[in-house]
């Protein structure tokens, strides 16, 4: 392997080029930052941090609570599987959490599935999983801010139902929902902007826009409509790390982003990725690992059904 | 507290969200299997995953944390501690993991952490981390004793450490080790205290001259009051050599400490030294030759033909016969070791002898032995062997049947700097006596306590015969090498002797079969040496300047005109030697401390 194929490096370096390119033709980044704004897609707002009053409001209002979820499969080759999931809500206020579990495998289901519909199956469970715990949260720990990691645009599409009570239940007990994203998929900026930059032709995803287009503490507010109906996004930086993430937050609650878009910064480590600590925090905690996984299939199944159903290419030795 | 991890039949990994763990403090492990399992904390540890050691995470961000303080969520509160477990005894499975770990009661540890009573063992202070276990101990084994902490003497907490006096019959010897300022010095004391309050007779050889124990420790209401057990001799002073009673082999050696012996001089004591010799009778011996060798054959010849006094006769007549028996012998070694027997004369050592020494051991008390370290070295060379082999005639003489002569008891030997009297690679005057004690002393019920800052440089064959080992700090390499080597102290606490605080120590004990951790008690009296050098320049300063005050004040105010006046008066009525200008310097310094004030005046200066 040390003398590579020639001509597979040559095919190599075609693919790398391709990549380069497309880095290379990304516009400027003043001139994008003052398209962004002439174009009306958006507005870019400073963020403050918090001192210990203003947080202290917060506590008063019902403190901080946080929600994540964690999905793991294990076994062999479908639909010899198990998966466990598994969403957490905790506040940073009570030692109590809120843990909801489930677990599954596609020999449950009565009609056979395909591999891609089970893979589908468990985003719409963890969704409902997630959603049903922020439900729970919203409940018993009445917060004033409810920071959920991962977009809400994926609740209101996976779990629409348990997405509309959350949204009554939030707006009854007066909790901000506040998704926090972590990879950004959407192509917003760029369809927007088309107009504007004819020789930046293909669709770029806003991530690749934005990265290293906002400062540190700055957040990039969208235009009204840009967005799935009922939801506001807008993209921000909270720490060195140049790359933006993103803050979902339902339509009737956005007045509050300037107060929301604050808090998170505060509580952000600024030599991080960017995450609030408390989603950092409790994603540590209900994450399932595949030792736990192994332990719990071994304790459950025996080992030597575990052995049974392991996939050959997990023995394997180099 | 729980098991966790894999484990082995010797060493498990216990942790606990809200205990932190202690080196050296004992635990349970619950084992279903097994049964209950007894082992120590060899190393501790606390762990935060969110706050890892690593330069690329964030979570030192001390704003972050604090805001989610504010929020009410301190991330303290997801500590880890962990514990790494040795266990006392091999298991014959690993231990369980996930077993319950709970802290012991005293009657479950006992044997570990006590052998033999309080009514027989020496109470050197008190086994580190036991606080817990030690509330469940009997009442009479309570604050038996107090400790110095943060300035302060307070009563032990912890559960004492007892050295069976006993077990001195099976493992005779007690080894003290550490560098300067590592506590040692106060370990000897605390041990010597203990000796005199069984009252073991004790010899203490004492090249510091801090082994007293009048004075007692102010901090302590009820300090034990050691002044009626022990005896101080200052070699020279108060004890002695019996000149009559040395053997040939001790005169050698009391010689060359004085300053090594040519051969020559060696073979010329041999020779000249005769059984029955007093000193007068062995120096006169000697300046008698001196002097023949130096006027020769003829010339005292010729002033025997010649009339002299009877008196002169006579001595002339003895060095005629001096110079025909040792007419071989070079006058320099005469000389040499003339001067060398003087100088013992001078410092009085053959002008008393030991017994007032014997005496203080038959009485059951500690006599500490003084002198500079040359003296000490010769004279103690002397001592132990004559007491030695006084309790070794007796023992033998009661072995077989037909007890003859005095009564003799066993006794303790301590001293510090131990690698003055057996140095390695080095043969000193007391060497081959201590090696001897340190080798069959256990059959006659002698006992060494030897301290020493270079266990490295401490003969081999007496540090392998020492049984018991009290370390304390030590920095050296080499010493630390030693200390593993000599003993079964583990790596992990090998590694801590660097930096273990002065007054803690480990000791390693064939009676424990492990290396226990302990600090050692506040003694109730105090060294004479205690006080910070730094402090005693200032009081120094201080007595002086009162004294100069209290000389001068009767003579103020001082004129500058009138200053010879002044001089001659204070002179008059003390016994200074001012000058002029060494008083203006006196007073001008007084001036700048504030003690006296300094007028201006058309007369000159005006001392007031």
């Amino acid at each position: 392997m040390l003398e590579m194929d020639t001509s597979l490096k040559k095919r190599f370096e075609e693919a790398a080029a391709a990549l380069k390119a497309r880095l290379e033709k990304k516009p400027d980044r003043d001139f994008l930052r003052k398209t962004i704004v002439e174009k009306g897609a958006g507005s870019f707002l400073e963020c403050k941090e918090m001192d210990s009053d203003m947080l202290a409001s917060i506590v008063e209002k019902g403190g901080v609570a946080g929600v994540d979820g964690s999905t793991n499969s294990k076994g062999g080759i479908f639909p010899y599987v198990v998966t466990l999931q598994q969403a957490l809500a905790r506040h940073c206020n009570r030692e109590e959490e809120i843990l909801l579990s489930d677990a599954f495998s596609p020999l449950l289901f009565e009609k056979d599935l395909s591999e891609d519909d089970y893979r589908q199956y468990i985003k719409k469970n963890l969704s409902a999983l997630e959603a049903n715990a922020a439900i729970l949260a919203v409940e018993e720990f009445k917060p004033r801010v409810l920071l959920i990691d991962g977009s809400l645009v994926r609740f209101k599409i996976e779990a629409s139902q348990q997405w509309e009570r959350l949204k009554q239940k939030a707006l009854e007990h007066e909790t901000l929902l506040v998704g926090v994203v972590e990879g950004i998929s959407t192509g917003i900026i760029s369809s927007t902007l088309e107009d504007a930059m004819p020789h930046f032709s293909y669709r770029a995803m806003d991530w690749e826009m934005l990265f290293g287009l906002l400062e540190m503490g700055e957040v990039l507010e969208m235009a009204p409509g840009l967005f799935k109906e009922g939801l506001r996004t807008c993209f921000a930086r909270f720490s060195y790390d140049p790359k933006p993430i993103g803050i979902d937050m339902p339509e009737e609650q956005y007045a509050f982003l300037n107060q929301v878009k604050d808090l998170l910064f505060t509580l952000t480590p600024k030599n991080g990725r960017g995450i609030p600590l408390w989603l950092d925090i409790i994603d540590n905690k209900v994450r399932i690992t595949d030792a736990m996984m192994e332990g719990l299939l071994n304790a459950c199944l025996g080992e030597d059904y575990a052995e049974y159903i392991m996939a050959k290419r997990s023995k394997r030795a180099i | 507290m729980q098991v966790a991890g894999i484990t082995t039949p010797i060493e498990v990994y216990v942790a606990s969200r809200e205990r932190k763990f202690r080196i050296n403090e004992l635990l349970i492990i619950d084992d279903p299997n097994q049964g209950p399992l007894v082992g120590e904390v060899v190393d501790a540890s606390s762990y935060n995953r969110f706050i890892p050691l690593s330069v690329e995470h964030a979570f030192s961000d001390a704003h972050v944390v604090e805001s989610l303080k504010h929020l009410g969520y301190s991330i303290d509160e997801d500590e880890i501690n962990i514990a790494k477990v040795k266990l006392m005894s091999e298991t014959s499975f690993p231990v369980t993991t996930g077993s319950a770990v709970r802290l012991p009661a005293f009657d479950e540890v006992k044997s570990f952490l006590m052998k033999g009573s309080r009514e027989y063992g020496l109470l050197l202070g008190e086994i580190k981390n036991t606080e817990e276990t030690a509330k469940t101990m009997d009442e009479n084994l309570k604050g038996l004793f107090y400790m110095f902490s943060e300035g302060k003497a307070k009563k032990t907490v912890n559960v004492p450490f007892i050295l069976d006096l006993r077990s001195f019959h099976q493992y005779p010897h007690i080894g003290i080790f550490g560098g300067s300022g590592s506590g040692k010095s106060f370990g000897m004391r605390v041990i010597l205290e203990e000796l005199m309050r069984h009252q073991i007779p004790t010899v203490v050889l004492d090249p510091h001259y801090e082994m007293d124990f009048s004075s007692s420790q102010e901090q302590i209401e009820e300090a034990e009051n050691f002044k009626r057990h022990f005896c101080k001799f200052q070699i020279g002073e108060h004890i002695g050599v019996d000149f009559l009673n040395l053997s040939k082999r001790d005169l050698l050696s009391l010689l060359s400490a004085v300053s090594p012996l040519s051969e020559a001089m060696s073979s010329a004591v041999e020779v000249l030294h005769r059984r029955g010799d007093t000193y007068l009778s062995f120096s006169s011996r000697l300046e008698d030759l001196a002097q023949a060798l130096e006027l020769g054959r003829s010339r005292i010849e010729n002033a025997l033909k010649q009339g002299l006094e009877p008196q002169d006769m006579e001595r002339f007549k003895r060095m005629k016969e001096l110079l025909e028996n040792y007419q071989n012998i070079p006058l320099p070694s005469v000389q040499g070791i003339s001067w060398r027997l003087r100088r013992l004369q001078i410092s009085g050592l053959f002008s008393h002898d030991i017994k007032p020494v014997k005496e203080a051991m038959l009485q059951g008390k500690l006599a500490v032995i003084q002198g500079p370290i040359w003296l000490l070295q010769v004279f103690s060379t002397y001592l132990l062997s004559n007491i030695y082999r006084q309790r070794r005639d007796y023992k033998d003489g009661e072995l077989r049947g037909q007890a003859q002569g005095d009564y003799f008891p066993p006794f303790v030997i301590a001293t510090d700097e131990a690698h003055n009297f057996a140095p390695k690679g080095r043969d000193t005057a007391p060497k081959g006596i201590i090696t001897e004690i340190a080798q069959e002393g256990r059959k006659y019920g002698v006992f060494l306590v030897l301290a020493t800052q270079r266990p490295t440089l401490l003969d081999e064959t007496v540090t392998a015969q020492l049984n018991t080992k009290i370390i304390f700090r030590t920095v050296r390499g080499s010493d630390i090498t030693t200390i593993a080597e000599e003993t079964d102290i583990k790596p992990e606490e090998a590694r801590r002797l660097p930096y273990l605080p002065s007054g803690d120590a480990f000791v390693s004990s064939p009676l424990f079969g492990r290396t226990v951790a302990i600090r050692v008690r506040f003694p109730y009296t105090s060294s004479p040496h205690t006080i910070n050098p730094i402090d005693e320049i200032k009081n120094h300063r201080l007595d002086s300047d009162e004294k100069l005050l209290s000389l001068i004040s009767p003579h103020l105010p001082i004129y500058a005109a009138n200053f010879v006046r002044a001089v001659e008066d204070i002179n008059k009525d003390s016994d200074e030697k001012y000058e002029v200008r060494t008083l203006k310097e006196a007073l001008d310094a007084l001036v700048e401390k504030g003690r006296l004030k300094k007028q201006k005046s058309p007369l000159g200066d005006i001392y007031m």
